[in-house]
């Protein structure tokens, strides 16, 4: 848009407490302006805590928070220029659905003749102009869900926050809502964090994103990094559905020994040899007469695939399978496991090996 | 018929027997009062009673415009109620926001203080009010009275309104705040309308406590504030008691009562069982 982009947000240092509890630990992060950036993690990873950071409804017991170069750290919320959508979508009941929209305009003491004319473009951009008379009561989930999002771009603040926004909805309108979200965002080119512990919806919405775990931010980058170059096992054992099977292993040049079977990779890793942890996702493992054996232990039909639990050892691990073929619960299935897929972890700090 | 429906129809006969035995209890005062209200004095003290005899209104003449009329008091007992009841709906509304709101280490106490007010009897705490009022020159004086009746519904009114205040989603203000709303601006346009119901009940009960006040209005009060449950004793005296004159009265000065209690029915009830289902909760 303008060259002065508007909407950078950075945190340093970030530290949070209830108590003796930490909820948040350190954090650093650095939001582009006009990004559409998600916290994901599972619950109690401290999302909302930081999102609640940044919008001023709770303050850090260390860290700054700069917006746009200005440290913002104990402004208060309304000083901020932010919108957000909660969980639950606070509307005011008492109030209709234009008065709901228009709660902004007339705090911000926008111009009396000029609230109306945005109102009702507010609700055009969410499909919502035919219940503008209508209560929140009144209302479906998802249209009030669409309401909530009206009363936040209706400002046209400089970020836009939103906490789980879609995890009222059902399935079916959670996809559909997912990619209007994308869209609007787009339109308004605004920066936009987006809080979730749902990782296909940070997957498919987000610029980039923070994976988040006990407080703490495991990895930054953009969907495509986290997912194929996972910086630590944690993170790999969360990303994924179901995430990558986890697998002790021991290193020692280019040859990565499993279960007593190894495996040759192209180069060695620059490290000594010792103990890892091979990660492999469950769709990049094959069945190939030249595998390891593993005995079936149950199959999951999931419709377009199938997910095979097999047992290497005592090690249980999950296979997709989108090809068929006739196993039976108690066969032995020889699994492949392709050098070019692995992740290799140190089996001490957790920590990718590189190894390209 | 069969058996269950038997059973349910007699249980219907027994409760609607109970109910209207407790009802007649209840009301039989009134029905008396009223019976009365339309004798003559000397009709009244007659014994046997008649039954039949020809209703007058001139009690209620007497009562209102008569030598011992309860219009000036019926006034300074509106001038007391309305007072108080304004007073505590101003103070306690943004004290039960702060109550519910704010971590305050009070706000344990404030239960206590609540239930303690109600307790402690009355009687007990004539005396230093009586004290204290004369030493500040306040005796039958309004501010005086309603100093003393604001110690009472304010503790009271708060305890109500923080269940009312708990109810709202704390998101609802952040919302609110982040829409650049002050904390007195999400006061009136977020937390008040929502809690309109509440702000209802305790007026309602304010107000009635007020207005059905006598033990403290007896002992503080004197010519200049003589509210109505006072000024009603003129018609009893040493030599005579104006039984009639006295019912016209009573249920002249129950007026108000009646009809804020049809108004406020549904929201009394509510009142009533706030405390009950939400008392839990709190200390
Ligand atoms: N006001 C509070 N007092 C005490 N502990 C809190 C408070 N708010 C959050 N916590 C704790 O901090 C941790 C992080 O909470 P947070 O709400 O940020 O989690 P989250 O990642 O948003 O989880 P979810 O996906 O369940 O919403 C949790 O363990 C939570 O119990
Ligand atoms: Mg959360």
């Amino acid at each position: 848009m303008n060259a002065q982009a508007k909407g950078r947000v950075v945190l340093k240092g970030i530290r949070k407490t209830f108590g003796s509890f930490v909820a948040l630990d350190d954090i650093d992060l650095e939001i582009e302006p006009e990004e559409f950036f998600a916290l994901l993690g599972p619950s109690g990873s401290g999302k909302t805590t930081t999102l609640r950071m940044i919008a001023g409804l709770d303050t850090p017991d260390a860290g700054v928070l700069e917006v746009d170069g200005v440290d913002m750290t104990f402004a208060p919320p309304g000083e901020r220029d932010i919108a957000m959508v909660f969980q639950n979508y606070a509307l005011y009941p008492h109030m209709t659905v234009r008065d709901n929209i228009a709660f902004p305009l007339k705090m911000d003491r926008v111009e009396k003749s000029r609230i109306q004319p945005q109102v009702v473009q507010a609700a055009e951009r969410v499909r919502i102009e035919h219940l503008l008379h209508r209560r929140p009561g009144q209302l479906s989930g998802g249209q009030q869900q669409r309401v909530a999002l009206a009363r936040a771009i209706v400002r046209q603040p400089k970020l836009f926050l939103l906490d789980e926004p879609l995890s009222n909805l059902d399935a079916q309108l959670r996809l559909e809502t997912r990619v209007e979200l994308k869209q609007l965002q787009r339109n308004l080119n605004v920066t936009a964090i987006y809080v979730t512990h749902d990782q296909e919806e940070a997957m498919t919405l987000a610029d980039r994103m923070a994976v988040f775990l006990d407080g703490r931010i495991m990895q930054v980058g953009t969907p495509d990094e986290i997912f194929n170059r996972p910086q630590t096992i944690s993170v790999a054992a969360f990303i994924g559905s179901p995430p990558m099977n986890l697998l002790p292993a021991t290193l020692d040049g280019r040859s990565v020994t499993l279960e007593g079977h190894s495996i040759e990779l192209r180069s060695a890793p620059p490290c000594p040899p010792g103990r890892v942890t091979v990660g492999v996702r469950p769709s990049h493992l094959r069945v190939d007469t030249g595998g390891i054996p593993a005995r079936l232990y149950l199959t999951e039909n999931l419709g377009e695939s199938r997910l095979l639990n097999l047992l290497i050892g005592e090690k249980l691990i999950k296979m997709r399978l989108t090809e068929p073929g006739d196993f039976a619960d108690g066969d032995t299935v020889p699994v492949l496991f392709d050098a070019e897929s692995i992740h290799l972890f140190d089996a001490e700090s957790g920590l990718r090996i590189d190894n390209d | 018929m069969n058996r269950h429906q038997r059973a349910a129809a007699r249980r219907t006969v027994v409760l609607m027997t109970v109910a209207a035995a407790l009802l007649l209890v209840w009301v039989f005062p009134l029905i008396w009062a009223v019976v009365v209200s339309l004798k003559t004095e000397a009709e009244v003290l007659a014994y046997p009673p008649n039954v039949f005899f020809a209703p007058t209104g001139q009690n209620y003449n007497d009562a209102l415009v008569g030598g011992f009329s309860i219009a000036p008091s019926l006034l300074t007992s509106a001038i007391v109620s309305t007072s108080t009841t304004v007073l505590t709906i101003v103070l306690a509304v943004p004290a039960a926001y702060a109550f519910a709101r704010l971590r305050l280490p009070a706000k344990k106490s404030l239960g206590f203080y609540t239930l303690a007010t109600q307790m402690v009897p009355p009687v007990g705490l004539v005396i230093p009010y009586f004290l204290i009022l004369n030493r500040i020159g306040w005796l039958d004086t309004y501010q005086g009275m309603i100093t003393v009746y604001l110690t009472f519904s304010l503790p009271f009114a708060i305890w109500l309104m923080v269940s009312y205040m708990e109810d709202i989603p704390v998101e609802m203000e952040e919302a609110a705040f982040l829409d650049k709303a002050s904390r007195l601006q999400t006061l009136w346009h977020i937390i008040i309308p929502q809690v309109r119901g509440g702000i209802a009940v305790t007026v309602i009960f304010v107000f009635l406590n007020a207005w059905n006040e006598f033990l403290f209005a007896v002992q503080l009060g004197g010519n200049t504030v003589r509210p109505v449950t006072v000024a009603m004793y003129n018609f009893v005296s040493v030599e005579q008691t104006l039984w009639a004159k006295l019912a016209a009265a009573a249920l002249i000065a129950m007026l108000p009562v009646v009809i804020i209690g049809i108004a406020g029915q549904k929201q009394i009830v509510k009142g009533l069982t706030v405390g009950a289902v939400k008392g839990g909760s709190r200390r």
